[in-house]
């Protein structure tokens, strides 16, 4: 095909926060291999579990969900799926485990190859479902696994004894790695460490917060890319100062009057749940066809670490999305929706997260009401296509579409 | 009275929980429901409450699908439907713990869906051995006590002392019919699973007295023979379409790893005088089960060397669908069983189960392969 005619690539601007928080979600896998290479320790790490440890300890990270999650975007979720059913796992457990598990079994999977670690560090503050996961990947493995347990806490503040019981385990995780792999915890790194992660935090949020202005400088879709980062780097100095350069793109955008959301903004909504990624395209599309900007989800709340004492530390790692009552869990949706005048509730109900899931119907019912939105969910799953239809997607979407016209109408008639 | 007879009180029992609740409220006693896998029962018994096991029924799902979505396993949204539709009223509370991640959501939905039955939270730590462990422990536990207080319940620790007593005794009786059991094989697998789970709706010492009772009558009978020697797991055993083809295929239970069975009594509370830090010593002590952490899999462990033991041809896991804490432990116990030669088969179990041919060709497989 010597003759076509390829159009020339879009120079890439190397000062963007695409291309920066890109680099730096790359780099996370690379810098494990080489890690690894030259004799260091590598930790497979849980989304969610305090990333001040390995940082500071020096240990290499790779996160197994945002793995499965990139494996899933790129085509072969269903087919590590089938490797860890065809070991027995039921098809009902969550798909990143499936994944993770069949990784692990496998040790390859082109779609996104990791290096392989050491320990396994597990922190059960988004789900138990995890413990069960890193268990039998210790297991498999041949490797320890330690254990941060944060319980799902059902009071609306945290009490002081889950931050006792939690701040106990921080220190003994900390001891443990010592000990097992000769390293020594240093004050002053974890000082440092935890400012790099308060800064990228704090502009997580700032930036997020821009879908405040009407229309947002933003397209929701992107911090479902962008919160790789979050996940794997925020205790890098790097991140900070990619998510400053978003935030200040997203603050030029709004004085520009332009957006990343590149087609008219006739609705906007709140997306709830872990996105598809099998589907990416087809459920941005399904949205963006009909002008609907999806502004905010939980992910904007959810990676704010933005602490000033230990205790603040461990607080807010007890306070992530899905170790939080129902009650708490609204009330910050309820605040995402209202300070970003969300017209809508667009529910991923996610075959593979019960946690998530359970109490979503309810939950949501109570957010519709307090905002006075509609609300639609859709069957689908974060890694397992086989459990999504497109056809019932845009159904869903077209009779949120209708009920937004519909009130719109409403309003504009008084 | 013979064994017999008394397996047909536990029957009756274990068939009517409906109707022992009644009877415990007409007494002018309070109940509190206490949900999968395990609660402070001993707290519960201890303030003066009868705690009452809820872990749902064999029934089809309507009002729970409000709040659940299709992929929560039936014992979760079973015991939803049943506070929704009335079946739990009268109860003074309910305790459910959050061990897995459905049963955090069951607590979540139950503060809406049954209004009127308060929900008591228990959350137990899963790093449960070290002294911050316990202490984690101890203060849930002193969180039951308080809402049992704002309940009319009165705490002591010589009374709860007392209750750990009888619990402890309660948990040996259980244990010694297990392995009674073990060597009767002519014992159809739904008189084992009404002796256990009649347990759960009835006072302890009550049910201490019927099960030692049970144990003498067994003792003084010579046993059966003939059937087949099986180890079942898994969280729940007690459909009667499921133990009806156990019979059927002349397989006999010779000891579970169910939860709602052995697991709850493997554990006693040890001594101490404080009594809540005895029995949050008891929780640290527990394992064996899905739901409490394991990093190496001693339950795996347990599984192939009871077996061993007790001479058993095969290992039947009975999976309850959507359980995923149990689904992730099959594969390791598959592994061991196979690896040990030991025959292992699942079967997958709902609440809502109508049509058991698929289980029973399982089980007829399974039956084939034991006798080979
Ligand atoms: S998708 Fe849900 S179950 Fe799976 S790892 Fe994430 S929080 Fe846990
Ligand atoms: S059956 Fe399994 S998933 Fe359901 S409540 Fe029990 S442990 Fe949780």
């Amino acid at each position: 095909m010597a003759e076509e005619v390829k159009k020339a690539p879009k120079p890439v601007d190397v000062n963007s926060a695409k291309y920066k928080l890109g680099k730096i979600a790359a780099d996370a896998y690379t810098d494990a291999f080489q890690a690894k290479k030259e004799g260091k320790i590598v930790a497979w790490v849980s989304s969610n579990f305090p990333v001040e440890i390995p940082e500071t300890l020096g240990i290499a990270t790779v996160y197994p969900e945002n793995q499965a999650a990139g494996i899933a975007a790129r085509g072969a979720g269903e087919r590590m799926c089938n490797v860890a059913e065809a070991d027995g796992y039921s098809n009902d457990i969550c798909a990143y485990a499936r994944i993770s598990l069949a990784y692990a079994k496998l040790k390859e999977c082109p779609e996104q190859e990791v290096a392989m670690p050491d320990v396994v560090l597990c922190c059960n503050n988004i789900c138990n479902c995890m413990i069960k996961w890193y268990e039998n990947l210790a297991q498999d493995l041949g490797v320890p696994m330690l254990m941060l347990d944060i319980p799902f806490n059902p009071d609306y503040d945290v009490p002081q004894s889950i931050i006792d019981y939690v701040s106990a385990q921080f220190w003994d995780v900390v001891a443990k790695l010592e000990e097992l792999f000769g390293l020594k915890w240093d004050d002053d790194k974890f000082q440092e460490v935890t400012g790099f992660s308060c800064r990228a935090s704090r502009a997580w949020l700032a930036a997020t917060a821009c879908a405040k202005y009407t229309p947002s400088p933003f397209n929701g879709f992107d911090l479902l890319n962008h919160m790789a980062v979050m996940v794997t780097a925020r205790g890098k100095e790097t991140a900070g100062e990619a998510m400053e350069t978003l935030y200040k793109e997203y603050m030029d955008n709004h004085a520009n009057g332009t957006s990343t959301f590149r087609t008219e903004e006739k609705y906007r909504i709140m997306f709830e749940g872990i996105a598809c990624w099998p589907y990416l395209r087809v459920t941005s599309t399904g949205l963006k066809s009909r002008g609907i900007n999806m502004v905010t989800t939980i992910y904007a709340d959810a990676f704010g670490f933005d602490y000033n004492s230990f205790e603040g530390m461990i607080r807010a790692y007890c306070s992530v999305p899905n170790a939080i009552n129902l009650e708490k869990s609204r009330d910050k949706r309820i605040k995402l929706c209202k300070d970003n005048n969300v017209e809508g509730l667009l529910v991923h109900t996610n075959r593979s997260c019960k946690l998530w899931s359970g109490f979503m119907y309810e939950m949501s019912r109570q957010i519709g009401e307090a905002c006075d939105i509609p609300v639609t969910s859709f069957d689908g799953d974060q890694a397992d296509p086989r459990n999504f239809s497109e056809a019932q997607y845009d159904t869903r979407v077209q009779g949120l579409v209708e009920i937004m016209d519909a009130n719109k109408a409403a309003k504009g008639a008084m | 009275m013979t064994h017999t007879e008394i397996f047909e009180k536990l029957h009756e029992v274990a068939l009517n929980p409906k109707a022992q609740m009644d009877a415990y409220l007409a007494q002018g006693k309070k109940v509190v429901l206490c949900a999968p896998v395990y609660t402070p029962e001993e707290i519960v018994h201890a303030m003066g409450f009868i705690p009452m096991g809820a872990w749902g029924g064999d029934r089809e799902l309507n009002r729970a699908k409000e709040y659940c979505p299709a992929f929560l396993c039936s014992i979760a949204q079973s015991i939803l439907e049943l506070g929704m539709i009335g079946v739990y009223e009268g109860a003074s509370a309910i305790i459910i713990p959050s061990l897995c991640d459905t049963l955090k959501t069951l607590g979540q939905n139950w503060k809406y869906a049954v209004k009127d039955i308060p929900f008591i939270p228990m959350t137990y730590p899963q790093n449960r051995k070290p002294a911050f462990g316990v202490a984690f422990t101890r203060a849930g536990y002193e969180r039951v006590v308080a809402e049992l207080e704002k309940l009319g319940g009165k705490f002591d620790n010589a009374a709860l002392r007392a209750s750990c007593e009888v619990y402890n005794r309660h948990n040996a009786a259980m244990r010694k019919l297990d392995e009674v059991l073990a060597k009767h094989p002519e014992v159809t697998a739904a008189q084992r699973s009404d002796a256990f789970k009649s347990a759960f709706f009835m006072e302890k010492s009550e049910h201490t007295a019927i099960i030692e009772e049970l144990i003498a009558a067994l003792e003084a009978t010579p046993a059966g023979r003939g059937k087949k020697p099986i180890l079942v797991s898994g969280i729940l055993a007690d459909a009667p379409q499921f133990n009806a083809i156990l019979d059927e295929m002349g397989l006999y239970i010779a000891a579970d790893d169910i939860a709602a069975q052995s697991r709850q009594y493997r554990t006693d509370v040890p001594a101490g005088d404080d009594a809540l830090t005895a029995l949050a010593e008891k929780f640290a002590n527990m394992d064996n089960c899905s739901v409490l952490y394991d990093q190496e899999k001693l339950r795996v462990k347990l599984i192939v060397d009871t077996v061993k033991a007790r001479g058993i041809a095969g290992v039947l896991v009975v999976m309850t669908k959507f359980c995923d804490p149990e689904e992730f432990d099959y594969v390791p116990i598959k592994r061991a069983c196979e690896a040990a030669g030991i025959p292992v088969t699942i079967v997958e179990t709902d609440r809502q189960m109508a049509h058991y041919e698929q289980a029973r060709t399982n089980i007829e497989t399974f039956r084939d392969m034991l006798m080979m």
